[in-house]
């Protein structure tokens, strides 16, 4: 039994890792029609961040926040000199420069920081053992799956009750009519990247500190997976998105025990999104928009 | 009349025709041996391709200062094959056919020597590959050779010391889906019997995973007396971490892949402890060994381990059959390289090629004590370790 737990928690585990990467390109998705896949690089940003300025100054909450606060940056940043320029084409446009911008980042890394990764100086997280309803778990862990609950908490918190998250869903609904109603469309979009880079960075930084290992290429695998997770999720969809990742995390954790000899780990990610597109093709919870 | 810019001066034609004389004088003494060098110095294998980059610039170093190759420099001429398919065909035919090269080495992984080695057989250049382990690669041709064990050999190496050395039987096997981990996995199962190991629990990963939870939790209901685990530093890491601290006590065998200082790095204390079955014997009391671990450390900031050293041999030894054949003829080169015997490898001492190319050499085990590689054990029954002929 406590096999099936331990599967359990781990795929949960894996599902918040998700549900931070993923909840970026949504949110970008559902402002602007664009697939963010530089968001990967982002997400790796925010790893480096975090390794080399908690090894610089010997604190790892500085790390986090630098980490956070220039990937917050960083997606501004892409947003302006990337995506707005490109505007106006059709969407396959600025998704073809994001993917460049991905390569060139990953490359940049690895031209940077070298080809054989950084690790932490410190970082006796991973080996801090607990016990939780059974089940042997490590501080990192519990810091993801709180991460994950409390970033979703405080977004849903801000979309729903504060003047800011009225006018941003508002602008994500109907630019035209928000803007009528003085809502500056051009902060909303900011604030979109800021937000879901500081989520990516987050994301980045804690599976930095759970593998004790950053590594250029790492946000290659990931980004094809928050990519299946969102239209998984329903494009657009936050509460779709959300779920997805659950659903994917727990597939693959239990699925890789079954088909692990056969078939790729991400293979199993991938099919299991076959199959749920074909029986539902806007997604989980997608809207059929036009 | 010729216009005054037309008049060349009255001494044009005979300094010209006595810089030809010198250049044919002088020519073939500035003549070099260019050894070809595949290496993958970008993409997903960069970290080796660095170490085998900085290796054998080092043996082409050593070479050189001790007189070169039948008294001329060595020159390497390198191409960045990215460990694919592609750029390995790619760039063996520009060593072949811009570089005119007659020997080469590959430096590179599997999927590289086996795409590049057909080439360079019909092309009847010798070539070495260092650590690519794909069984294909030798069965190219007979100008093909290999100097590092196959996977097969390693794995049953590992059955040996899981049961003979450890003594333990009841194992559970984690290995990666690609060439290297199938066929080390491959050679491990085929001695299982004799050495009455039994397998618990077989699992497979692949080379982008870093998070293993699936895996680990199946382990520990196993509950083996020893796992064994096929991967590089990137995976083997948090692998290994991952499993002690899921309370996972049992020893951990790992592959000749493991053998990378980043593996204790990353993974600090919890591979403490870790076997490595073909790891590099840095213990030995041998000159040029320490001279090139030194070397090595200096120029890339790491310390050594397989690759580097391997790759250096590849390079000495071709040089060594050049020597030993006497002539820059092809032919006669591999002639001298089927023919070596008791090569001083910088990982041991390389008895032989068999018919198939592949060395007759004893495997070392390397255990991590306090931070470091140390020799373990050595396998040296060259019986069992003896790779296939075909």
């Amino acid at each position: 039994m406590s096999y099936y737990l331990d599967l359990a928690f781990n795929g949960l585990v894996f599902g918040c890792m998700y549900a931070l990467m993923a909840v970026g390109l949504t949110l970008v998705y559902g402002l602007l029609r664009i697939l963010h896949i530089a968001h990967a690089a982002v997400y790796a940003f925010g790893a480096y961040v975090a390794v080399i300025v908690a090894n610089g100054t010997g604190s790892l909450a500085l790390g986090l926040a630098a980490s956070i606060g220039a990937a917050a940056l960083l997606g501004m940043a892409i947003y302006r000199a990337l995506y707005q320029p490109l505007l106006a084409y059709p969407p396959y446009v600025p998704m073809i420069a994001s993917i460049g911008l991905l390569v060139l980042m990953e490359d940049g890394f690895r031209i940077a920081f070298g080809e054989q990764g950084l690790t932490f100086a410190r970082n006796p997280y991973p080996t801090q053992l607990h016990e939780l309803a059974g089940l042997t778990v490590n501080t990192v862990q519990i810091a993801i799956v709180g991460a994950a609950i409390a970033c979703v908490g405080l977004l849903a918190l801000v979309a729903y009750r504060t003047r800011i998250g009225i006018g941003w869903r508002a602008t994500v609904s109907d630019p035209a009519m928000a803007a009528s109603f003085g809502v500056d469309a051009i902060k909303v979009r900011y604030l979109n990247f800021a937000i879901g880079s500081a989520l990516a960075a987050l994301a980045g930084a804690l599976i930095a500190l759970l593998n004790n290992f950053v590594e250029p290429s790492m946000g290659f695998v990931v980004s094809y997976k928050a990519l299946a997770v969102i239209v998984l999720g329903g494009l657009g969809s936050l509460q779709g998105t959300l779920v997805a990742s659950l659903a994917l995390g727990l597939v693959e954790s239990y699925g890789t025990i079954f088909v692990g000899h056969f078939m790729d780990r991400d293979a199993i990610a991938f099919l299991f999104l076959i199959a749920v597109l074909i029986v539902r093709p806007q997604g989980l919870a997608g809207l059929k928009t036009a | 009349m010729i216009p005054a810019t037309d008049r060349r001066p009255y001494w044009a034609w005979p300094l010209s025709a006595l810089l030809t004389l010198w250049l044919a004088a002088v020519g073939p003494a500035c003549a070099q041996v260019k050894l070809g060098f595949q290496a993958p110095l970008t993409g997903q294998a960069a970290t080796d391709g660095k170490s085998a980059n900085i290796a054998a610039e080092m043996a082409i170093e050593k070479i050189n200062t001790g007189g070169g190759v039948l008294g001329q420099k060595m020159e390497l001429v390198t191409y960045d094959d990215q460990a694919k398919t592609e750029e390995a065909v790619f760039t063996a035919n520009k060593l072949i056919g811009q570089d005119g090269v007659k020997f080469a080495v590959s430096g590179s992984y599997s999927a590289s020597g086996r795409a590049a080695a057909p080439i360079f057989q019909k092309a009847a250049v010798p070539f070495i590959s260092a650590y690519g382990v794909h069984p294909d690669i030798t069965r190219s041709g007979d100008y093909i050779f290999r100097t590092v064990h196959l996977g097969p050999p390693q794995g049953r190496a590992a059955a040996k010391f899981l049961a003979d050395n450890l003594g333990r039987k009841r194992v559970s096997v984690i290995t990666m889906d690609n060439d290297y981990g199938q066929a080390t996995f491959e050679g491990f199962k085929s001695a299982v019997d004799r050495f009455g190991i039994k397998v618990l629990g077989e699992y497979t990963y692949s080379l982008k995973d870093r998070q293993f939870g699936s895996i680990v939790a199946s382990v520990k209901r196993d509950n083996p007396d020893a796992v064994y685990v096929t991967g590089y530093f990137f995976t083997a890491a948090p692998l290994v971490s991952q499993l002690r601290s899921a309370g996972i006590q049992a020893p951990i065998v790992g592959s000749q892949a493991f053998d990378a200082q980043k593996l204790i790095e990353i993974a600090g204390p919890a591979v403490e402890g870790v076997y490595i079955v073909g790891g590099l014997n840095r213990d030995r009391d041998v000159p040029e060994l320490k001279e090139y671990l030194a070397g090595f450390e200096k120029r890339s900031g790491y310390a050594g381990e397989n690759v580097g050293a391997t790759v250096y041999s590849a390079v000495r030894l071709m040089a060594d059959a050049i020597g030993r054949a006497g002539s820059l003829d092809p032919a006669k080169v591999r002639d001298a390289l089927a023919a070596t015997h008791n090569f001083p490898h910088l990982a041991g001492e390389l008895v032989s090629f068999n018919s198939l190319r592949e060395i007759n050499m004893p495997m070392n085990v390397n255990v991590v004590k306090e931070g470091k590689f140390r020799h373990y054990a050595w396998i040296d029954d060259l019986q069992l370790l003896a790779p296939p002929t075909e």
